[in-house]
Order: structure tokens, then C-alpha cells, then sequence
């Protein structure tokens, strides 16, 4: 009875444009918004998105606002696709206008910098809302806004959350899963960019796909250990969120990540390639969140600590690399088993 | 409980169960109500085994047992509805009992002479010192935290107080507390153990009590006994519920608590939105009770002990069940200070929000919300059980995170840790048991060593980064001797031993299941594993 409902995508970017969308080519109505009023015009009168999604038209459901009390009062159920640094500043403009019958999903990869929360952590804190779920999967936005087939985790405690999400997105080519580990989802969404980063560097220095499957694998192992420290269930990096989310992004000359770690590969400095790109390599920030997280929990995450001696310690990619193949070895398992 | 309520109450409880289960049983395998009756039946035969079999309730249940397996055999489905239906009525009844209407408004006025009235009750030679104890436990009785919220929210809606469980006088101190802060009467679950034992019987009755069976097992029982509160929150009764089951055996603060009683305030709530009888407001009172010496200590940590991780195992030869030993505890609470501190926390909605003085739900930055909103689709309300077990498990952090920290550490607390923490660190290949059973390689400590190690517990508990306790004034004080000293006094006059005993200038671990119990209280505050 309630399989039409007016779904609010918060964040304009290439994901929530595609996110958006696929909703209204369900038959919803969709309210979309974006931060600077110009973009929300844009897309009112245009009908695409010029930055971010520039060949995908979208369909006539939707409509942008840059009004974020319009969008929460309207919708109930609100997807949110946002970056994961401003994203506690939009909860923050959100909550006046939420309560408990809001069902918000979030599709943010990141940790916050200095805190080291989960985002569904952060809506906690911010808002009233309890109704609090995960979309997380492989699923680049430029292969999905063209409608090529694909699936996703949604992951939250509410089998409402789920069942509300999956009417508004679930498509003949966008397959929807459930799930109720909410911190595995949010991990392995979180922790593949930053494999990535490092998957594209072995991409960049032009070495072999056994090193970048072996790269993977162990990337794969971090997450499910970073996962299971804060409480995740490990299955769920055997899934959407977890394996799967990681072969796409590591694979996809889509995905931002990637290239950063390409160009990075190819002898560019982080500097130069940040200063070229509009997008949000969420990877590069999370390395930062992660490697202090870890070290504040006694974990060792060699591909992490590699990686941020490559970002942020200005450390050769050779020895990083050299360092990094050094410290792999023993029981496969260790830290996973039960 | 009101005796036009009762009536209505049976009925509906009755009405509401078996309606709930007949649901069930459409959408189940056949004879899904015939599986539940034998279930029911077996269970309490099981129960039953354990009886007394020449007592007149035994038998009586036991008959009635078999006749309902009789009837059972080959029934028509409507004759199984019938036998359902009685088995739940027998078990509503035990649990409402039969209060007389007069007692329980007497009792309303007369909790603090109901204390006399215990003492009397066990010793009617010692009504001379009643005025000692009465005098005693005013004293030593100290009430704080957010009073003045609490009692208005009681006057605004229906408040269901859940405090903290580590002994059977958790009741009677509450009930006295409640009457000092001026909290209507509640109605509280009381162990059936406690209306078998004579001398607290009719005490028990009188504080608005119902009867509760831990020992009965049966699904339909548990069915029973929720939908009892639930109906009795709707219709406005003050609750106390013990939130973590029963006492802590550990001595630990509770930090799981049981869900099925916890999640009625939420049903109850939604109950009564959706049948529209305003204002539906219930609140949560959580609160810590913090004693410095509990009755039933050596019992309780001798059943964790033995039983670790077997939530079945019920007390009942203990402490409380010895008329003298109570008596003795009470007397000795009038020789010394500041033994008992019950500390009200923020009240919640039963979504785990606080509220503010007027009864408002705030959400987590202090903003106005409307608590039905959690319950309701399009502003209507709707029941969602898969929905409510979360609800609950937050409602449960919530007042698991106000036991942490309105928790008052005191001195015995403190330092039977700090000589734990010495044992440990002295013998770090024994096992915990192994180290409580034979003590390790030294029988003391120098009074220097303790004094420091209780020092660091202190500069531990003052910690910023992590949830921290209130601490008794004494502890406040910081003057560690005198903590140490007033430990040991304490220490000296209750237990059959001392937990630990000072001669010169050493200090004599005598009694380690104590120190570990009393220890166990600063479990959950991060401190570092010595």
C-alpha cells in the first residue's frame, strides 16, 4: 500500500544523481538536493547533471531543491549521498526538520577524520532518527546511470528500513539484497577505496595481475579484520559490500579511487592529482581515519600503514611496496578464525 | 492493582494471549496450539518434579495438569482454544494473587512503618530498636540525582522505575525511596520465593507486588506474564521493573538486561496510541542502587562462581532467606555512614530519549521530538514486533549507558579491586579460580602497596576518555588511608569473614570471593587490566 512513496536523494553528485535516478524510473516521485542553488536550477531546467552525470537525462520525476528542509518534510524516506567529511554538517541541517518516522539510507564510504565513527553512528548523534540503514555494493554510478545490470546490499537493524529502500530502488537490472550487519557495510564500503588506491598504484607501475590479486586478497583480509575488531559479521565481506564492491573498484577505470592510485603509480605526487579533480577520492581521507584508528586499536593493517607512508610520510612507492610484501606472511586466517 | 482493574486485566490477559497464539497458529504447521498446550504441560510437570509433592498447591496443579492432558488427547480445536484458555487464566491468577483493595491503599501511607513492620514481623523482641533502625535508614539512605524530574513525570504520566539488582532489599529500600521523594506507590514482580518466605510475605503484598515464578519455564507462562505489565502500563500503574532479571551474581553493574520485560513499555505505549486514550506518555526512571556492603554478597558471588554463564541457576538458600542475618545487616547499617546511595538518572521516553522537565522527548542535541513518530506510518500508529526488539535493544543502551554512570563507586568497592588487582598482578599464571581458591603465593600485601594501587584505581576512575562513575563523598575526598580504613572497618562487621583484614602493617586477603565481587562493581569503566 505504500509502494509509491516520495523519496528524497540528499547529495547531487554522479551517485546520488544515479540514485535519483533509478528511483524515479520506478515510478516515485523524487526530491533531489543540492547543496548550491545554481546546480539545483541546472538540473530543474536542463535535465541532467552538467558536472557530474553529464550524459544521463534524467527522467521527469525528479525535482532538485537546494531547500534541505523541503526535501525532509516531503520525504520520509531519504537516501543520502554525500561526502563523508561534510557529512556530519548535513545531518546537522537535516535534523531540525526529522523524527522517528524518517528513514534515512546512506550510501557514504568514509569514516570521520577525527572521530572515527561510522556514518550511521554519526546520524545517531545528529538526528532522531533511528530508522538508520546502509547501501553499499558494487555500484559505479556511470555503469548504473546507463543501466547496465548490477546488485547492492542494503544493511540496518529495521527490516522496514530494507523493505522501504528496496520498493524505491530495486529495478529489473538493480537487484537489491538485505542485510542487518550495519558496520560490515559500512566497513567494506569504506575500507575497498582505499584498496583501490592501492590496487590502481600496482596498476601504475605496470606490475602483473598476481600482485594485484595478492594485493586484493590481503586488502580484503584488513577489512574483514578492521571489520570484525568494531564488530562486523565476517560473512559480509564475503558479499556485495565486502568481495564484491572490491573487485569492481579496483578493477573500474570508473572509479576514482583507482585512478588516483594509477597516477599516483605512474610517478605523479597526491598534490598534483588532487588539484586536477573536482571528484572525492574517498580512499585518500579514510587512509588517514583507518591508520589512526588502527593504531589506537593495537590492529595491523600492513596495506594501510603502507599506504599512508606513500600519502602522507612521503615515502618512495618502491620501499613502501618492498616494505609492504616483507610483512605478508604466516596463517592465512590470523585474527579471523573462530 | 485497583480490584475493578484486576478483573479487567484477567480477562484481557487471557483474551490477549491465547487471541495471539490462535494467530500464530494459522500461519503454522498443524496442530500448533495442541504442541503448545503439551509444551505448557510439560514444563511444569518438569517443574513439578523438583516440588514439594505432599503440598496442597502441588497436588492441586498437578491434577489439574492431568486433566487438561486428558482432555487434550484427541480434542477438536475449539476444545484446545478451551484448554489454552484455562491453562493461561490459572496462570494470570497466580500472578495477580488476591490483594485486598484496603491493604493496598493502607499501604500506599505506610511504607516507612512497613519497614517496622518487616523488622517486627522477624523479631518482635527487638521492637524496642525499631526506632534505631527506622532512624538508621534515614540516615543512611541517600537519594539524589534527578529527583525533581522523576516525581513530576509521575503526576504528567505512568513511570516505570528500572533500577540496578543486587539484592532483595533492592525493594524495600526503593519502595522507601520512592516515599521519601514523594513517587506514587508501584507495582513490582516480585520473586514467588519471597511470598513463600512468611516474614516478608505480607510486606510484599503490601508494596503492590504480583507474583512472579522464575522457576516456570513454559513459553505460555512468559506469554502471561508480559502481557500483564503490558496491560497494567496501559492502564497507568507505576511500574519497578528489575531490568537485568535478577540480582547481579557477579556484583557487576548490569550491562544486559532482558529484553521481553523491557520491550512492554514499548508495546504498552504503542498499545495504547493506537486505541487512542491520551495522554499515552510512559517514562523510564533508571536507577542505581549502590550499597556499600550487600546482604547477600557471599551468596551471590558463590553462585557466579559456580554457575558462571548459566542465567538459570536461581538463589534461594541465601542471606535473605535467614531472618538473623537480615536483622544483623540492618543493625549494623545504623553504626556506620553513608551505606546505601539510590541515584535517580535522567528519565527516558521508551525510545531511550531523555525528556525534559515537562515530559518532552528530546532527541540526542536536545531538540523537541515527538515520540510517536517512532511508531507511527503517515502519522498512524502501527504494531511492528521485528521493529520493537530494536527499539528495545536501544531503550536497553540507553539505561545500561545511565547505570554506568550514576553508579556510586564506594570505598569497598575501590579498594577490594585494589587488592584483586594486587593478587593478579603477584600471581599471573593462576587462573581466576585457582587464584580465589588458594590465594596465590602471598597471604598479604604491605599496607603502602595498597594505598598506591588504590591511588591509580582513583586516578583511573577520574579519567576523561571514558564513562566514569560518581564516587561516594569519601572517595571524593581522596584521602586514600582513610578509604582504605573505612573499607576494612565495613569489611569487619557483616560477612561471616572479612573480605580482607589489616594486622600491623599488612593487609590479609581472608575472604577473595568477596574481593571479587565488591571489585566486579567498577567492571564496564575501561580501567586497565592492572
Amino acid at each position: 500500500m505504500h509502494s509509491r512513496e516520495t523519496v528524497g536523494v540528499v547529495g547531487a553528485g554522479s551517485w546520488g544523481t544515479t540514485l535519483a535516478k533509478i528511483v524515479a524510473e520506478n515510478g516515485h516521485e523524487v526530491v533531489l538536493w543540492a547543496r548550491r542553488p545554481e546546480l539545483a536550477a541546472q538540473l530543474n531546467a536542463q535535465r541532467h547533471n552538467p558536472q557530474y552525470l553529464p550524459q544521463i537525462a534524467l527522467p521527469a520525476g525528479v525535482h532538485a531543491t537546494a531547500e534541505v528542509q523541503r526535501v525532509c518534510e516531503t520525504c520520509r524516506l531519504l537516501l543520502v549521498a554525500v561526502p563523508s567529511h561534510g557529512f556530519r554538517a548535513v545531518a546537522r541541517e537535516m535534523a531540525p526538520f526529522l523524527d522517528g518516522e524518517h528513514v534515512i539510507v546512506h550510501t557514504t564510504k568514509g569514516l570521520e577524520e577525527q572521530t572515527h565513527k561510522r556514518m550511521s553512528e554519526v546520524l545517531r548523534e545528529e538526528t532522531p532518527v533511528r530508522k538508520i540503514g546502509v547501501l553499499a555494493g558494487p555500484n559505479l554510478a556511470p555503469e548504473l546511470a546507463r543501466g547496465q545490470p548490477a546488485g547492492t546490499l542494503i544493511a540496518s537493524r529495521f527490516g522496514d528500513v530494507f523493505r522501504r529502500a528496496q520498493a524505491a530502488l530495486s529495478t529489473s537490472y538493480f537487484r537489491v539484497f538485505s542485510g542487518q550487519d550495519v558496520i560490515g557495510a559500512e566497513i567494506g564500503g569504506m575500507f575497498k577505496n582505499i584498496v583501490a588506491v592501492a590496487a590502481g598504484i600496482v596498476d601504475g607501475l605496470g606490475l602483473g595481475d598476481n600482485t594485484k590479486a595478492f594485493l586484493m586478497t590481503r586488502g580484503l583480509n584488513e577489512m574483514a579484520r578492521l571489520g570484525v575488531s568494531m564488530g562486523a559479521n565476517v560473512l559480509t565481506f564475503g558479499g556485495m559490500a565486502g568481495i564484491g564492491d572490491l573487485v569492481a573498484t579496483c578493477a573500474s577505470p570508473h572509479s576514482r579511487n583507482h585512478q588516483v592510485g594509477v597516477r599516483l603509480g605512474r610517478g605523479e605526487s597526491l598534490a598534483e592529482i588532487l588539484g586536477q579533480t573536482r571528484m572525492v577520492a574517498e580512499g585518500i581521507r579514510a587512509t588517514r581515519a583507518v591508520r589512526a584508528f588502527a593504531a589506537q586499536q593495537r590492529l595491523q593493517l600492513p596495506i594501510v600503514h603502507a599506504l599512508h607512508r606513500v600519502l602522507y610520510e612521503q615515502t618512495p612507492l618502491d620501499e613502501a611496496m618492498r616494505e609492504l610484501v616483507a610483512a605478508q606472511s604466516g596463517d592465512e586466517f590470523m585474527g579471523l578464525m573462530l | 492493582m485497583r480490584s475493578a482493574d484486576r478483573e479487567r486485566v484477567r480477562v484481557e490477559v487471557v483474551h490477549r494471549v491465547v487471541d495471539g497464539y490462535v494467530r500464530q497458529a494459522r500461519d503454522a504447521s498443524d496442530g500448533f496450539l495442541q504442541r503448545l498446550v503439551n509444551d505448557t504441560l510439560y514444563q511444569e510437570r518438569r517443574r513439578l518434579d523438583q516440588a514439594n509433592p505432599r503440598s496442597k498447591r502441588t497436588k492441586a496443579e498437578l491434577a489439574l495438569y492431568q486433566d487438561v492432558q486428558r482432555r487434550l488427547h484427541s480434542a477438536a480445536e475449539t476444545t484446545v482454544r478451551a484448554l489454552l484458555e484455562q491453562l493461561a487464566t490459572r496462570f494470570v491468577d497466580e500472578v495477580i494473587g488476591n490483594f485486598d483493595d484496603r491493604v493496598y491503599r493502607l499501604s500506599t501511607t505506610l511504607i516507612p512503618p512497613g519497614l517496622s513492620l518487616l523488622v517486627n514481623a522477624m523479631s518482635p523482641r527487638r521492637l524496642l530498636d525499631l526506632r534505631r533502625i527506622n532512624r538508621g535508614l534515614v540516615d543512611q539512605l541517600k537519594v539524589q540525582g534527578e529527583v525533581e524530574q522523576v516525581r513530576r513525570l509521575a503526576q504528567h504520566g505512568t513511570v516505570v522505575v528500572v533500577p540496578t539488582h543486587s539484592s532483595n532489599l533492592d525493594s524495600i529500600v526503593l519502595g522507601y525511596a520512592g516515599y521519601r521523594i514523594g513517587l506514587p506507590p508501584l507495582l513490582y514482580g516480585a520473586g514467588i520465593n519471597l511470598f513463600s518466605n512468611p516474614m516478608i510475605s505480607f510486606f510484599m503484598h503490601n508494596l503492590g507486588a504480583y507474583k512472579v515464578d522464575r522457576k516456570k519455564t513454559a513459553k505460555l507462562y512468559r506469554a502471561v506474564l508480559k502481557e500483564y505489565t503490558t496491560c497494567a502500563l496501559e492502564l497507568g500503574y507505576h511500574q519497578l521493573f528489575f531490568p537485568g532479571g535478577t540480582r547481579s551474581r557477579s556484583g557487576a553493574i548490569e550491562q544486559q538486561l532482558k529484553k521481553g520485560l523491557l520491550g512492554t513499555v514499548i508495546r504498552a505505549y504503542t498499545n495504547n496510541l493506537i486505541a487512542g486514550r491520551e495522554p499515552a506518555r510512559i517514562y523510564l526512571a533508571p536507577c542505581t542502587i549502590s550499597y556499600k556492603l550487600v546482604l547477600e554478597a557471599e551468596a551471590l558471588i558463590r553462585s557466579h562462581l559456580q554457575e558462571t554463564g548459566k542465567a538459570s541457576y536461581i538463589v534461594e538458600d541465601d542471606e535473605f532467606s535467614h531472618p538473623r542475618r537480615v536483622l544483623n545487616f540492618l543493625f549494623n547499617l545504623t553504626s556506620l555512614d553513608d551505606e546505601i546511595a539510590v541515584t535517580w538518572s535522567a528519565p527516558l521516553d521508551v525510545f531511550g530519549n531523555r525528556v525534559d522537565a515537562d515530559g518532552n522527548s528530546l532527541d540526542p542535541r536536545g531538540r523537541v521530538v515527538d515520540p510517536r513518530s517512532y511508531v507511527t506510518r503517515d502519522g498512524v500508529p502501527y504494531l511492528d514486533e521485528q521493529r520493537d526488539v530494536e527499539y528495545t535493544n536501544e531503550l536497553a543502551e540507553a539505561v545500561c549507558g545511565a547505570y554506568l554512570r550514576d553508579n556510586v563507586v564506594m570505598s569497598t568497592h575501590v579498594v577490594a579491586r585494589a587488592v584483586f588487582a594486587l593478587l593478579r598482578r603477584r600471581n599471573p599464571t593462576h587462573d581466576l579460580y585457582r587464584l580465589l581458591q588458594t590465594g596465590g603465593d602471598a597471604p598479604s600485601f604491605a599496607m603502602a602497596e595498597v594505598h598506591s594501587e588504590v591511588e591509580r584505581l582513583l586516578g583511573e576512575l577520574g579519567r576523561e576518555d571514558v564513562p566514569r562513575p560518581r564516587l561516594s563523598p569519601l572517595l571524593l575526598a581522596g584521602d586514600v588511608q582513610e578509604i582504605v580504613a573505612d573499607a576494612l572497618r565495613h569489611f569487619a562487621i557483616y560477612h561471616t569473614r572479612p573480605a580482607a583484614e589489616r594486622r600491623g602493617d599488612r593487609l590479609f586477603h581472608e575472604h577473595r570471593n568477596l574481593l571479587c565481587y565488591y571489585g566486579n562493581r567498577l567492571e564496564g569503566y575501561g580501567l586497565a587490566a592492572e
